[in-house]
């Protein structure tokens, strides 16, 4: 167990922005903090950075064991890289990223050649040699990120920790960089935390994703793990596009309209009504009828551009609006036109037992 | 070829005329009226301090300068400037690093105690260097008091007839107190903006906070410190109310540059005013450079972080 927190609580003002976390992650595990704003990731980070302390009581922090709770940042040996880079503007890539190692005491700095040794290989790491001499403000913005990475690096962290590494760069270059953790985490195998609030950005790069909510960690777990089997409608709804349908659960299914649809983990509960969740890409579109397993509706509008086809359509009965998402060739093959009727079958519907509130 | 020509001078009429949209004699009355402000209040003024100081030609001018009390008025400011600079510079810098980094209670009052010197008349601030150290106030009181706290204290100032009142240390209290406001007024904002991000990855990095101060605060704000200290220092040359009050005026010995020009001017010695007002303008002039200076230099640093 390389890091854990145990009953982290912390307040600003009355505002609670962590409220009771507990977290444990597996050494040379690189796991993705994923929240709306305002969920307390980034608190979570910097209490683990110790730039922020837990409110007193139980509250604990361990990195490898050890109690760093009342340690201050600076004694704590973990790497950590701003959202907004924080390069020191007065120096060159070179110096900062040496910084870790210079401010060091006497007794443990490393002699100057080993230093520019260390920085080097740190260079030909994030693939910057010939920009060395260079300072921040004449980098790019993927360039800086990477500079910061290597910075904190320096310092042979015990854990690494991101804010948001690729928050404010343009799509491109963070599909670029993303990849590219993914990789140096491969080759150097750092417990690696990093807060995000892009569920592809976390269910794409990281081991495990624990999922953030108004200070509480609502669901961790695998990638997979947490998109099939969301553990509340608001991982559900974080995790991707989602339509509502209201409906009865009975015996194992659910009941939307006169529609019966399976679903097995609700077998034993009996005549509640209820909201089924159905991803978009769930959805079936097909021209005929198929029993009282699809139901009617009509296309209200079509879009095409891009990989898949995005369709959006209301039910015959009710009218209530949803949005399905088919592959390119199937919507080729429907051939559908706005206004016109077909039926839908669902799959993959989920039930929760709680407040249906998202 | 010439139409070619002509169309290419077109855009940058077009560009001027969208720019400034009055007629031209409106611009040029403006112009003028400002031009003419500024001469009158600006350079005349400052022409006339070096003619009339040089009216007399320049042998008079140098015998003023080199006049003993003269000389005297010179080296007092120079030792007033000389320890009230350096010491605010350290205030002020402490002050605005506790301000734009940190939180705590009290922050708003401290903020307002920094601006309390530029509020109030100078005058008065020299009343209450009085008031509190003077030999009738409560300096004057705990000396001569029967039974005072700490005897071996009232003793030594006794013993060495410590004045502050009418004496340099007053000049000097009286000068660190008018200037304190202008190194801390002068980064406060500029260390706000830059924010804390860069001393808490110094602090991850495992920097101590002195190790932070020095290799991450301080070149960051180089240049605002320097150019708060440029005004510091000129208010500190030139600041008359505040000093007026607590020096005392004894010649020799208790005069700066101001207050001597003003008392060559009472005794109708008007060339010698002038003469002397001259090496306070010429200062100036001096501070005037090295604040241009450090604004260009600070400016440039601040495009190159953006």
């Amino acid at each position: 167990m390389s890091v854990e927190v145990k009953n982290v609580t912390k307040k600003f003002g009355s505002f609670i922005a962590l409220d009771n976390v507990n977290l444990k992650v597996e050494s040379g595990e690189l796991v993705a903090l994923l929240g709306p704003s305002g969920s307390g990731k980034t608190t979570l980070l910097r209490t683990i950075a110790g730039l922020e302390f837990p409110d007193p009581g139980t509250a604990q922090i361990l990195f490898y064991g050890e109690d760093v709770t009342l340690i201050p940042a600076s004694e704590r040996k973990a790497g950590f890289a701003f959202q907004h880079y924080a390069l020191f503007r007065h120096m060159s890539v070179f110096e900062n990223i040496a910084f870790g190692l210079r401010v060091r005491p006497k007794t443990t700095r490393p002699p100057e050649d080993e230093i520019r040794q260390r920085v080097n290989k740190l260079l030909q790491l994030i693939q910057l040699e010939p920009l060395a001499k260079r300072y921040p403000s004449q980098l790019s913005g993927g360039q800086r990120q990477r500079v910061a990475l290597a910075r904190a690096l320096a310092v042979e962290p015990k854990v690494l920790l991101l804010d948001e590494p690729f928050g404010a760069l343009d799509a491109k270059v963070r599909k670029e960089l993303r990849r590219w953790l993914r990789q140096l985490h491969d080759e150097i195998h750092i417990t690696t935390l990093f807060v995000t609030h892009d569920q592809e950005e976390a269910l794409e790069v990281s081991d495990r994703v624990a999922i953030l909510r108004a200070g509480k960690i609502e669901q961790i777990g695998s990638p997979e793990e947490i998109y099939d089997n969301p553990a509340s409608p608001f991982v559900y709804d974080f995790l991707g596009n989602v339509n509502l349908f209201s409906g009865r659960v009975h015996e194992g299914s659910v009941i939307i309209g006169d529609t019966e649809f399976s679903v097995p983990e609700t077998a034993g509960e009996t005549e509640t009504s209820t909201v089924a969740f159905v991803r978009p890409h769930d959805i079936r579109i097909t021209r005929e009828a198929n029993g009282d397993k699809t139901f009617a509706a009509l296309v209200v509008r079509s879009n095409a551009a891009g990989p898949v086809a995005n369709l959006e359509l209301a039910r015959v009965n009710g009218g209530v609006q949803f949005t399905a998402q088919l592959s390119k060739e199937e919507f080729q093959q429907l051939q559908l036109k706005t206004g016109e009727r077909v039926f839908v079958e669902l799959k993959n519907v989920k039930v929760f037992n709680e407040d249906f509130s998202i | 070829m010439t139409p070619v020509a002509t169309t290419l001078h077109l855009p940058r009429a077009g560009t001027q005329r969208r720019s400034t949209s009055e007629p031209p004699w409106v611009r040029w009355l403006l112009i003028t009226i400002a031009l003419l402000f500024l001469t009158l209040f600006l350079f005349v003024p400052l022409i006339a301090v070096f003619a009339q100081g040089l009216n007399k030609g320049i042998g008079f001018y140098l015998k003023t300068l080199s006049d003993p009390l003269a000389w005297s008025a010179i080296k007092l400011t120079l030792i007033a400037a000389g320890i009230s600079v350096p010491l605010n510079c350290v205030f002020g810098v402490c002050a605005a690093w506790a301000i734009a980094k940190f939180d705590f209670r009290g922050k708003n009052i401290l903020l307002t105690l920094i601006d309390l010197p530029f509020s109030i008349s100078p005058v008065i601030s020299g009343m209450i260097y009085v008031l509190v150290f003077g030999a009738q106030g409560w300096l004057g009181l705990y000396m001569n008091a029967d039974k005072p706290w700490f005897p071996w204290l009232a003793q030594w100032l006794n013993v060495h007839d410590f004045h502050i009142i009418f004496a340099v240390p007053g000049i000097v209290l009286a000068t660190i107190f008018v200037t304190f406001p202008f190194v801390a007024r002068e980064l406060i904002p500029l260390m706000q903006a830059q924010g804390r991000t860069e001393e808490e990855a110094a602090r991850v990095l495992g920097a101590s906070g002195w190790q932070t101060f020095w290799r991450v605060t301080l070149p960051n704000i180089k240049w605002g410190l320097i150019y708060g200290v440029v005004l510091c220092n000129a208010r500190a040359m030139g600041e008359f109310g505040a000093v007026s009050v607590v020096s005392g005026h004894i010649r020799g010995e208790t005069n700066t540059i101001p207050l001597h020009v003003e008392i060559l001017y009472n005794e109708y010695n008007f060339t010698g005013a002038f003469a002397v007002a001259s090496v306070l303008a010429f200062l100036a002039l001096i501070t005037l450079a090295l604040k241009l200076w450090a604004e260009r230099k600070n400016a440039a640093l601040h495009a190159a972080s953006q």
